[in-house]
């Protein structure tokens, strides 16, 4: 390539390269992938600034909860602990058991209704500012990197410099420590579903003991390893599902990053008469961790990550000229408009996201500390013999709570029903179930048919009641009546 | 979009698709070759699989794998079971407290609702559900492994619910212990084949 800065040869000199070259962004191709399909590994230039300082922050409390969360106990569990072994999945003190999944309808259309409402307002701010491959490939990954192999032109440098002892050092040192934080990472992934002490216990012993947990976690630390010390911007552009979904949810008053350019254009050397505000001192292209030339408008591969505009207002503010050349803004705004905040997209997510807090919030209050069911005994659906008809029941109790609780059992059901089982209250350890039989019986002389009865659990601590209704099951009364007849007993 | 500066100039040499969406137009570039690779491994993949799966049966087949399953949970239901043909076991089992204290809990919480607190039944209240298992008139044989054919089979027509499937071997076997400790090996067993209702 001719230096870029030099005058152009004549067309028909200019050789025509094999390839464009692939660091030059344009609008119609994706920088990292060559034309050849290969992948091209962008070296982005280190940004300093007030957002570099507030997603550094941001990144370290992250880091933060996600290290702590399996470690703080909350009523004898961790505050997070998704026991998938035994179907209890522990949130700060509130347990959810296998049968409470349908709240996880709630948390799923909630995550939704959130992402589409905060997308439309305020565009990609989780992929720059809270997503994991984010927050990991720029606050650890490339800060390694940055620490064992120098900035952009060091690293560039060494990727060109033939291979020696020095090259090979600096390599695996840095290979070394991306496994080792894969391997912390995927282990503390591990324990969110185990506990920390399990884990701990695990890796205390042989591979071959609980052979599932160490081929997880070896796996997913390998995945964690190619993807961010290779696969990286990849991610981002090609396979993450909300990537895709952004130009459906956002429009032209949502909050993005751009270039002013009608600040910015004519762009021109400093000192060029009638040029713009815009250098082209290509610092924000440098800075992109995936490679694009924001002054090309919103694309696709635009993480919002706020180094280009880190990148622009250092440069803006040495040449002293006002900043926010590139900034956050809404296309609206960059064009000179005014940016609509409320507007009927935002005004729809926003009720949507509302209605389902709503209903969700309802439902988690619904849940309550122990649940129960009652279902036939096996064999026949009733009983009939010479004196009663008689229904078989097994109640099954859950308590979901952390410590033993009592239950009573109540049976709501006509005067001349006798029951049997249950008359006592029961305990049940913290997490136990427990199935009881329950035999209800009424005199032949008294049938009537079948009926509708409630059974009904309250705790002895008097802080809640379950019911639920069930049906006493019966042959047709006259038929009873006809079989005493023939045989000649007396009602 | 309402911004579009400086559009880098369009590469001759780029094929063109020649179709037209919405005034969309596209170009036929070459996918990432992590892409086509991630492509070629499930292809090849796909054909070892089947090969190892359908043809070489390397990996058995579907309904071999469930059989060995099943043969496993059974094999190890029956490495923790008790042989429930032997009568003397049974007898040796009910003068063992362990064994009786655990069956007397099991009862406790599954056979009172029948059998009552007292295991006397319609013995001691004509209205109860199940039959008197104190004294030694029996409705389905009254030796011990009768005793555990009736509490693991059930008698499905009077209302025995099977209680094997529900509780295990083990905690069968330890209810029938329990209900042999308010018995004496040799005693008169009176047998009611048809006892009325």
């Amino acid at each position: 390539m001719s230096a870029p800065f030099s005058a152009h040869p004549p067309p028909s000199a200019r050789p025509k390269p094999a390839r464009p070259a692939p660091h030059a962004p344009s609008l119609e191709s994706v920088t990292t992938i060559n034309e050849d399909g290969s992948h091209y590994k962008l070296h982005p230039a280190d940004s300093r600034g007030r957002f570099l300082l507030w997603r550094r922050l941001s990144a370290w409390v992250l880091f933060a909860i996600y290290l702590s969360l399996p470690w703080i106990p909350v009523d004898g569990y961790p505050a997070v602990l998704l026991d998938v072994a035994n179907s209890r999945f522990h949130f700060f003190g509130y347990t959810l058991a296998a049968q409470d999944t349908w709240l996880l309808f709630f948390a799923v259309t909630g995550l939704g209704f959130s992402l589409f409402f905060v997308t439309a307002l305020l565009g990609r701010i989780w992929c720059g500012w809270a997503c994991p491959q984010t927050v990991f490939l720029e606050h650890v990954y490339r800060a390694l990197e940055r620490m064992i192999e120098g900035d952009a032109p060091a690293r560039r440098a060494l990727d060109a410099a033939p291979w020696s002892g020095a090259k090979l050092a600096r390599r695996l040192a840095k290979h070394a420590a991306y496994v080792a934080v894969s391997l912390v990472i995927a282990h503390l992934f591990l324990a969110y579903f185990v506990s920390i002490p399990e884990l701990w216990s695990f890796m205390r012993s042989a591979p071959g003991e609980h052979w599932a947990a160490f081929v997880f976690v070896f796996l997913f630390a390998g995945i964690l390893y190619f993807n961010f010390s290779w696969f990286r911007e990849q991610l981002c552009i090609v396979i993450c599902p909300y990537g895709r979904l952004q130009s459906a949810l956002t429009d032209d008053h949502t909050l993005t990053i751009g270039y002013d350019a009608k600040r910015g254009e004519p762009r021109g050397k400093l000192g060029t008469a009638g040029a713009g505000d815009c250098v082209a001192c290509n610092r924000c292209v440098q800075v992109c961790p995936t490679g694009i030339d924001i002054r090309h408008g919103l694309q696709l591969e635009c993480i919002g990550c706020a180094a280009c505009i880190d990148a622009c207002d250092e440069v803006m503010t040495r040449i002293h000229r006002p900043t926010g050349l590139i900034r956050y803004d809404s296309l609206a705004g960059l064009g000179g408009g005014r940016t609509r905040w409320v507007r009927p997209r935002t005004i729809v997510y926003a009720v949507l996201l509302f209605i389902g807090a709503a209903v969700a919030a309802f439902a988690y209050t619904t849940v309550k500390p122990a649940s129960f069911l009652v279902y036939r005994m096996g064999g026949g659906a009733y009983f009939v013999d010479r004196e009663i008809v008689r229904n078989q029941f097994m109640v099954r109790l859950l308590n979901k709570r952390s410590d033993a609780a009592a239950f009573e059992v109540q049976v709501d059901a006509p005067g001349y029903v006798h029951r049997s089982g249950l008359e006592q209250p029961v305990t049940l350890a913290p997490m136990a179930e427990q199935v009881t039989p329950l035999v209800l019986t009424v005199d032949r002389g008294r049938y009537e048919g079948s009926f509708k009865f409630v059974v009904r659990v309250r705790d002895i601590a008097g802080q809640f009641t379950l019911q639920r209704e069930v049906e006493f099951l019966g042959p047709d009364p006259r038929l009873l009546q006809e079989e005493d007849h023939d045989k000649g007993i007396k009602r | 979009m309402s911004q579009t500066p400086n559009q880098p100039p369009s590469h001759e040499d780029d094929r063109l698709r020649p179709h037209t969406y919405d005034g969309i137009q596209e170009y036929d570039k070459r996918l990432p070759n992590w892409w086509l690779y991630t492509l070629y491994g499930t292809i090849v993949f796909s054909i070892v699989y089947w090969f190892a799966h359908q043809t070489a049966a390397v990996i058995p087949a579907d309904g071999a794998q469930v059989d060995h399953a099943m043969a496993e949970i059974s094999a190890q239901k029956m490495s923790t079971s008790i042989d429930v043909t032997n009568d003397k076991l049974f007898w040796e089992m009910s003068r063992n407290p362990v064994f009786v204290e655990s069956g007397r809990q099991t009862y406790n919480s599954l056979c009172v609702a029948c059998h009552l607190p007292s295991m006397r039944g319609k013995g001691e209240n004509p209205a109860a559900v199940g039959p008197d298992l104190i004294d030694t008139a029996w409705l389905h044989g009254g030796t011990p492994k009768e005793i555990y054919v009736t509490v693991d089979k059930g008698v499905p027509a009077k209302g025995m619910a099977p209680w094997g499937p529900v509780i295990g071997a083990k905690k069968t076997a330890e209810v029938v212990a329990y209900i042999l400790s308010h018995h004496q090996e040799g005693e008169p067993i009176t047998v009611q084949t048809n006892p009325g209702h």
